[in-house]
Parts: structure tokens; sequence; C-alpha cells
């Protein structure tokens, strides 16, 4: 088991390093090197489902010494939200492999740093300390940044500048956080100990607690990204290149809300206590925006994106209400929204290599000569909406259900979002899809061919498979939401 | 004979790699005056110099474990662990450097001696101000070093920017050095004493509390002295013109040597002297660190020269380093960890100017690296990669050094400071990763052509390269080292 985990680092290390050496001269064969190897972690996440950390807490299975003087050693363990969310990503990255067009695929700098990207993605998901998570948090900035900046849209200077600030901006939090915990922790264990395991035994002050838990959540919640937070999130989205914007809304967002249930929550629980009904108004506010926003937009990236800030307001709401149902519902939607939102963007993705625009008044009708595309983009609409029977009902279900006994008015409230995303999703679909043609560049347009239909088609069985047995993939993360609702009943009960 | 020369101390070992280099540059000058020698020679000697430097320092090794921390020529020359460490880093200044230094003074043809024994010359005399136990001692190997810094920017005599650079190091620095002997003065005035450790056993003698006023004043002209020399705000504004106008080919080893022989001595002072009433010195050293890292952010965040931009990340870089000096025996360690990581960045980023601007160049606006990844991948991977060390970047050694002094400052509560550096590492993320964004992401049509790029050149930035990621990855060697310096000061 610990091999497999160090090779889910080193596999996606070593194929980019492999693609950069690779002579330009044979660019044809830079995609199925890149599939080839995400298929090996894709396939090493599957075993992982099936090993004996898959239902378990967060367990470290493996510790390095990292500065011997200071005492700070890395720790990597797995837990089944890990393993999902690895998953997930192995996922996402081998789909978006397979779903780019030529001029991206043939590209050595896309494909290596798409693997990059996989590589530090890996990394933070089966991080055991504080130093590591950070390490591999900020190494994401990296790949992302030339994703972004060289093969992003028109307006990708101002975009990845902004992505980058806001998201180094917070890590200064979580960075001063790590430090702290780092001293307090030297204070006890007579080292800098940050791993989860010592610092589940650390004892803090209400004041510590409180402090540490703003400097943590802070960081994660511009990543995840919370209502006022949330700028960053729009212009990104949509000059990122379509592989960048699946993994962004896939995983990158997934990043935030995993480090506030990993590190926030269990080990500030007396700060998240306190400050959980402001993150559950801010997260409900976010979901209200961020679909009458959606509502608004002429293009149909941007629509996605900030479909993006009302759905991950449902995962931050039913973290921020703590109890077993809408934790385990957040964790849920968080794998279902990775996976709808990742195929939204993959198929505006294929529209735009053909069309090479995103306005939705710009198409019309686009159902008469693409109807299998109309047909798997209703689908993932509904998904995304969360028709019963597809995935984005089971954890928007779960969420609301969970929250409604602590939150009674937020969540009636953020009930709503369903049917604004009913709304926003419907009308795009009918405005693009249905009716005649209106532009003739649009007749000609033509299906999707047998690569694309095959890179979306994994994620649309998960969908189907997600939304009619979601008995599967609850029983994963059980373990964990009982684990993490039970340690704030406990301080709620101390209290 | 032997008693006389054990009571003054004299021992030809402990400077031994100061003698190498007057050597050298011996060897050099009678080259020159007497028969005329090809270049190869004139390159030969001097890195066999070098070498036989490093060696000497090797021999310092064997000598500080028999003696441990002793003094020589009647209490002015002084072995101790960061002398030991301030040699190597000079040692190996020398080395990582020779190979543009080399370059650019062969380009001066008729300054080739001059140039090289200018450098070989200040290196000298650093390494006595890194050795130097009496202030006055230090004031002599600043002067040697700083006088042949001054010259070295200037030699590129027909170039208008290398004048002025020249001219106005000459002037500050001259300055500074004024300061520095003033405050000697005042020291010597109120304590009749003028060594490093005399200074601390005469404070403890009379007692932290009855230190005279003029004493403070005389240390912190001291300390102000060095802190021109290592540009911190506020006297910092040396720093941009000097690179700038500066032939590109020195300057990695004008700007590394000085800092690495100021910044050991500031800590020999700060661990050694001071150490009774370091705390009556937190304002003065927290006010310049804060004015360092907020003047170098901001002016940093508009320059379109990439030298001055390097400059006024010294600025700022120097603000971190000085935080963690000012802030207990293993800030020292953690600064020092940060200012090796730091060189290193400083002299791979220089040697890639040169590579680009040639080595003789002054001012290398940020338009001469755009589209420099089209055809230049090399250079552009370990130029990022240094910009990225600068930044912070974890993978990096920039990140282990900032984590390490970040621990350190809060360990000692020093809550503003950690706040107002962080908030610069943000900042900082903008200016580093423009260049990266004109050399290697913008699409621009005129890109720089292919450069070549000799095997040595190579060969010196993919070691440092090698070493920034070497350093962010497995820094254990490293900080073991630069803990073992300051183990003696707890």
């Amino acid at each position: 088991m610990i091999s497999i985990m160090f090779s889910l680092l080193l596999v996606p290390l070593f194929s980019a390093l492999l693609i950069f050496l690779i002579p330009n001269s044979r660019k044809e064969t830079f995609r199925p090197i890149g599939i080839a190897f995400s298929l090996i972690t894709l396939t090493q996440c599957v075993y992982l489902l099936f090993g004996e950390y898959a239902k378990t807490e967060f367990t470290i299975l493996s510790t390095f010494q990292w500065i011997q003087s200071y005492g700070i050693n890395l720790h990597f363990g797995l837990s089944g939200m890990s393993t999902l969310l690895l998953l997930l990503s192995s996922l996402l990255v081998f789909v978006s492999l397979l779903s780019i067009g030529k001029d991206h695929s043939e590209s050595k700098g896309f494909v290596g740093s798409l693997l990059m990207l996989h590589f530090a993605i890996n990394g933070v998901f089966i991080s055991g300390d504080l130093i590591s998570l950070f390490i591999f948090f900020e190494a994401l900035l990296i790949p992302m940044y030339f994703l972004m900046g060289i093969w992003g849209g028109e307006n990708r200077r101002y975009a990845t500048i902004k992505f980058i600030l806001y998201t180094v901006f917070g890590s200064v939090f979580i960075f001063i956080g790590t430090v702290y915990t780092a001293v307090l922790s030297f204070g006890v264990n007579g080292r800098l100990a940050v791993d989860f395991e010592t610092l589940s035994s650390l004892s803090l002050l209400e004041s510590q607690s409180k402090t540490l838990f703003l400097l943590f959540t802070f960081g994660f919640l511009i990543k995840v990204p919370i209502f006022p937070l949330h700028t960053w999130l729009p212009d990104a989205h949509v000059e990122a290149p379509t592989a960048g914007s699946i993994m962004l809304a896939g995983v990158l967002l997934k990043v935030g809300a995993y480090g506030i249930l990993r590190v926030s929550i269990p080990f500030f629980t007396e700060g998240f206590l306190a400050y959980k009904n402001l993150i559950a108004i801010l997260s409900v506010i976010g979901i209200i925006y961020g679909a009458i926003v959606a509502i608004a937009q002429i293009d149909i990236k941007k629509l996605i994106a900030y479909s993006s800030v009302s759905h991950m307001g449902f995962v931050m709401l039913g973290i921020s209400a703590g109890g077993f149902l809408s934790i385990e519902g957040a964790i849920i939607q968080m794998i279902n929204h990775g996976i709808t939102a990742g195929a939204l963007f993959m198929l505006v993705g294929f529209i735009y290599e053909r069309r090479h625009t995103r306005k939705i008044s710009d198409f019309g009708g686009v159902k008469i000569s693409m109807p299998r595309y109309a047909a798997i983009f209703l689908f993932t609409s509904f998904a995304s909406i969360g028709l019963p029977g597809l995935n984005g009902f089971v954890g928007e279900f779960m969420i609301l259900m969970g929250s409604f006994n602590s939150y009674k008015i937020l969540t009636s409230f953020a009930a709503f979002g369903v049917v604004l995303a009913a709304i926003y999703m419907l009308w795009a679909y009918q405005r693009m899809f249905t009716g005649p043609i209106k532009y003739e560049e649009n007749e000609s347009l033509s299906d999707l061919n047998s690569r694309e239909t095959a890179s979306i088609a994994p994620l649309v069985l998960l969908m189907l498979f997600i939304g009619i047995y979601p008995n599967y993939i609850e029983s994963f993360v059980i373990q964990e939401a009982s684990f993490l609702s039970d340690t704030i009943a406990m301080f709620k009960d101390l209290k | 004979m032997t008693t006389v020369s054990e009571i003054l101390g004299i021992n030809y070992v402990v400077i031994a790699p100061t003698l190498a280099l007057l050597l050298t540059v011996i060897v050099l000058l009678f080259c020159t005056i007497t028969i005329s020698t090809p270049m190869y020679v004139k390159k030969y000697v001097s890195f066999v110099g070098i070498l036989l430097t490093l060696f000497t320092i090797f021999l310092k090794f064997g000598l500080f474990l028999t003696d441990g921390v002793s003094s020589y020529f009647t209490e002015k020359i002084l072995l101790d662990e960061f002398a030991l460490v301030g040699n190597v880093l000079v040692g190996m200044v020398l080395l990582f450097t020779f190979n543009s230094f080399w370059k650019t003074s062969e380009l001066i043809e008729d300054k080739t001696t001059e140039a090289l024994i200018l450098i070989l010359m200040s290196a000298s005399g650093f390494l006595l101000m890194i050795d130097a136990e009496n202030f006055i001692m230090l004031f002599i190997g600043l002067e040697i070093g700083s006088i042949s810094l001054y010259a070295l920017a200037g030699l590129n005599r027909g170039d208008q920017l290398s004048n002025e650079a020249a001219l106005k190091y000459f002037l500050l620095g001259s300055l500074a050095s004024c300061i520095f002997v003033y405050g000697i003065a005042l020291i010597y005035v109120s304590l009749s004493i003028i060594g490093v450790y005399e200074t601390s056993i005469a404070i403890s003698f009379i007692g932290p509390d009855n230190v005279p006023l003029t004493t403070f004043i005389g240390l912190i002209l001291i300390i102000v002295g060095l802190l021109f020399k290592v540009a911190a705000a506020p006297f910092q504004a040396w720093a941009p013109d000097v690179y700038q106008g500066s032939p590109t080919g020195y300057v990695g080893y004008m700007a590394t040597v000085a800092k690495v022989s100021s910044f050991i001595v500031l800590a020999r002072l700060v661990a050694v002297s001071l150490t009774f009433i370091i705390d009556q010195f937190d304002l003065f050293f927290g006010a310049v660190v804060i004015l360092s890292v907020l003047a170098g952010a901001l002016f940093a965040a508009n320059q379109t020269d990439l030298k001055r931009l390097i400059a006024y990340s010294g600025v700022i870089q120097s603000g971190f380093i000085l935080s963690g000096i000012s802030s207990g025996v293993y800030g020292i360690s953690a600064s020092t960890f940060y200012l090796i990581t730091y060189i290193i960045q400083l002299i791979g980023i220089f040697t890639v100017f040169s590579i680009i601007s040639g080595q003789l160049s002054s001012d290398f606006q940020i338009s001469n690296i755009s589209g420099l990844f089209k055809e230049n991948k090399f250079i552009t991977i370990t130029f990022s990669i240094f910009m990225l060390g600068l930044a912070g970047l974890p993978l990096t050694s920039g990140f282990v050094s900032k984590f390490i002094l970040i621990t350190n400052l809060w360990s000692y509560e020093r809550y503003i400071l950690v706040t107002v550096l962080m908030l610069t590492t943000v900042a900082g993320f903008y200016f580093y990763l423009r260049p990266i964004w004109v050399a290697a992401v913008e699409k621009t049509e005129n890109v720089v052509e292919k450069i070549q790029v000799k095997n040595s050149d190579k060969l010196l930035l993919g070691l440092l390269a090698a070493l920034t990621i070497y350093f962010g990855l497995l820094p254990d060697t490293l900080v073991n080292i630069t803990r073992w310096m300051v183990e003696g000061y707890l």
C-alpha cells in the first residue's frame, strides 16, 4: 500500500519529466504517453479503493526525516476521502488528456504541465502533515501558472496574476498558521511536529484554537471559494484552457474544502464552533448569489464558473452544519461537483474548438447539427441541477437534509439554489440547443467524434452510477464523516 | 623565538587564504609588468589561486579542530565558526563567479590583469574582514574589499552608466566607511576597547544597564556601516544604480561577496558583542527590517530594468536575513541558511544575465528576455528556478529558508515582523513572476535568438539550479551546518 502511495507521486512526476525529454519531432507521442501514465495512476487509485485504508480515517503510513535538527518530518498517509479525491483527480487528468484538441496535445509544455499538476494534486491528498500539505498546495501554482498563462484566452495575463496573487495571499495565512502550530507543538513535544497524529493530541487554548482556525480556514476558503473571496474564480475559469478549467473546477476547488475537513475542523474544533455560523451564512449567500449571477451570464463558460460558486456553497454549508449527514453529503458533493463541473467544462471546450466562441447567443438549434453532444449536455446539466437519479441530487439532498436541523432558515434559502440551478442550466440549454438554427455556421458543426465521446463517457457513467447507487461511494466516507461529526459533537458537549 | 611568536599568536595558517590570494595577485602582477603572458596563463594562474585559497580554508578547519575558538596576532585575527563559514562562502563565491568574471575581464583587453587583481584583492580584503577580531582590522578588511569593488564597478570606462555606478558607489561607500570609523572611535572613547570579544566582556563588566550612550551610538554606527554594504533600507540607495551600471559579469561577484562578509560580521557582532544588550537594539533592527522589505517591495514592483529589480529584491532579502540575525542564536543560523541559498540564486541570476546580454553590458531591460524560452530552453528553465527560489515557492530552497526563518521569528513572538515579511512575500510573487512571464509565457514577435552557451556556463547554471532544488527538498545538511555555526553561542 505504501509503495502504491508513493508511486502516485512518482509516476506523474516521472512521466512529466519523460515528456520534457522527448524531442519535439515526435510530438504525436505526447498524448499517448501521458494517457498511458495517467492510466497507470488511475489503476493504482482503483486498487487503493479496494485496499485496507479506503474506508478509514486518515492513517499515516510513512514518515521521512526532513530537517532533523528542528525535528521536522514529512508524513504521508491515506484515508477514505483522500482515496476518493485521488481517484477523481486521476480520472479527470486521464479524461482531459483524452479530450484536449490537437494544438494542446501536441505541445510538450501542456501535457507536461498537466502531469506536473497531477503530481502536486496527488501530493496534497496524501500529505500527512501541515508542511507537506503546504508544499504541495503551493506547488499546484506553478503548472497552473503555465497552463493558464501560455494556453489561456485573451485576458489571460490579468486572470493568471489574479489567480496566483489570491492563492498566495491565502496560503500566507496557512503558512503563518503552520508556523504557529509548529511553535505550539514545539512547546509540548520538544520538536516542530505538525503531523496529523500529533496535532490531534495537541490541546489548545480556546483563543489559540480560534486564531489557528481563522488562519487556516481563510487560506482554504479562498481556494474553495466562498462568497466575497470568489472573484478570482470566474476570471480564472474563463481564461484557462479547457483542460485547465477541468482541473481547476474538478480538483483544485476541492483542495480548499479538503483542507478545511482535514485540518481546520478536526484540530481547531473550538474555532470551528465559534465561526461556523459565519461560514454558513457566507456559503448560503454564495449559493444564491452564484446562481443569480449565473443566470445573467452571456458566456457559457462563465455561467458554469458561477455555478461552481453556487455548488461549492452547498459543500461549505454542509461542512459548517457539522452533522454526520451533512458532512457526508459535503464530501460526496465534492466528488459529484468534480465530475459534473469537469464534464461541463469539457463539453464547453468541445464546442469552443468548433465554433471559437462561447457566447450563448451565438448558438441556437445546435441540437439539430450535434444531437449526441446535445444529449450529453442535457444529461450533464440535469446532473448539475441535481435531478433525482443522478449524482448531483445525492450530495445536495444529504447536505440540505443534514443542515436543516442546525440552520432551518438558511437551509430553506439554500434549497432555492437548486431551483435557480434549474433556471440557469436549462435556460442556457434552451438558448443554445433548441429551436431552429439561427446562424449558418452552426449548421455544419460536426458531432462529437469517438475520441471525444470516449473522454466524456466515463464521467457520464459515473454520474448515473453514483445517482443510482450512492451507497457505494457513501461507504468510503462513513468513517471519516462520523469521526468529524463526533469530534464536533464532543466539543459542543464540552461547552 | 618560539615563545615570542606564541605570545604574539603568530600563525600563518589562520591568514593563509588571504596570503594565498595575495600571492596569486603578485604572480599576476609579475606576469603583466615583466614578460608578456598569454591569456590562458593568467586564467590558470587565477584559477589555481582560487583553488589554493579553498585548500587553505580547508587547512583552517584543521587548525580549528586542534585550537578551538581562539585569536591570533595579538588578538587581531579570530578563528571561530563564523570565520570558517564566512571563509568557505567567500571561497565558494569566488569559485562560482570565476566563469563570469574571467570572461568579463577577458573582454576588457587592456585591463584584464587589473580586473583580476581587483577581484582577488577584494576577496582577500573581505576574508580579512571576516577573520577580524579587532574593529580596526575589520575596517582595514572592509576598505581593501570595498575600494576594489568601487574600481571594479567603473572598469568599463567607455560606458557612462558604469562611470556613474563607480562614482556613486565610491562616494556613498566612503561615507559609510566614515560612519563606520566614527563608530569605532566612539566605542574606543567610551570603553577604551576595540575588539569584538572585548566589547562583550566590557559590557558584562559594567553591566548592561550602565552602558554609556556613546557606546550605543558607536555600535549603531558600526552596524549602519555594515548595513550599507548589504543594502538594507534606508541605506539602499546605491544598490540599484551600482547593479545597473556595473559590467554585468561582475555584479554577481560584487553583490554576493559584500553581502556574505557583511552579514557574517554582523552575525558575529550580534552573537558576541551585543549578546547582553541585544534587546535594546530590537527597535532599531525591527525598523530597518520593516523599512527594507517595504521599500524593496514598493520599488521593485515597477522596475523595467531587471538588474534594478534584482537590486531591490536584494533589499528585501537583506531585510529577511537581518530579521533572523536580530532574533536569537537560532535566528542567526536560520539567517545563514537563508544567506547561503540566496547567494546561490543571486549568482545564478547574474550568470544568466551576463550570458544573455554580454559580459560588459550595463543596463538590462526586461524586454531583453522577451520570448527567451523559444530558443533558449535551458537558460530559461534555470532562470525560472532561481526566480521562483527568490519568491520562496515550495520545492525550492527559498521556501525552506523562509519557513525556518519565520518559525524562529514566531517563536520569538515577533508577530508584526512576521506579518510584514509575509505580506512582502505575496507582493514578491507579482514581480518575481513577471520576468518568467516575459521570458516563457508571453507570446511575442521578436524573440531572443539562440544563444551559444558554453559548457562551463551550462555546468555552472545546472549546478546552481540543482543546489536550489536540492536544498529545497533535502535541506538537512545545510541546516545542520548553520546550526553547528551558532552552537557555541547559545
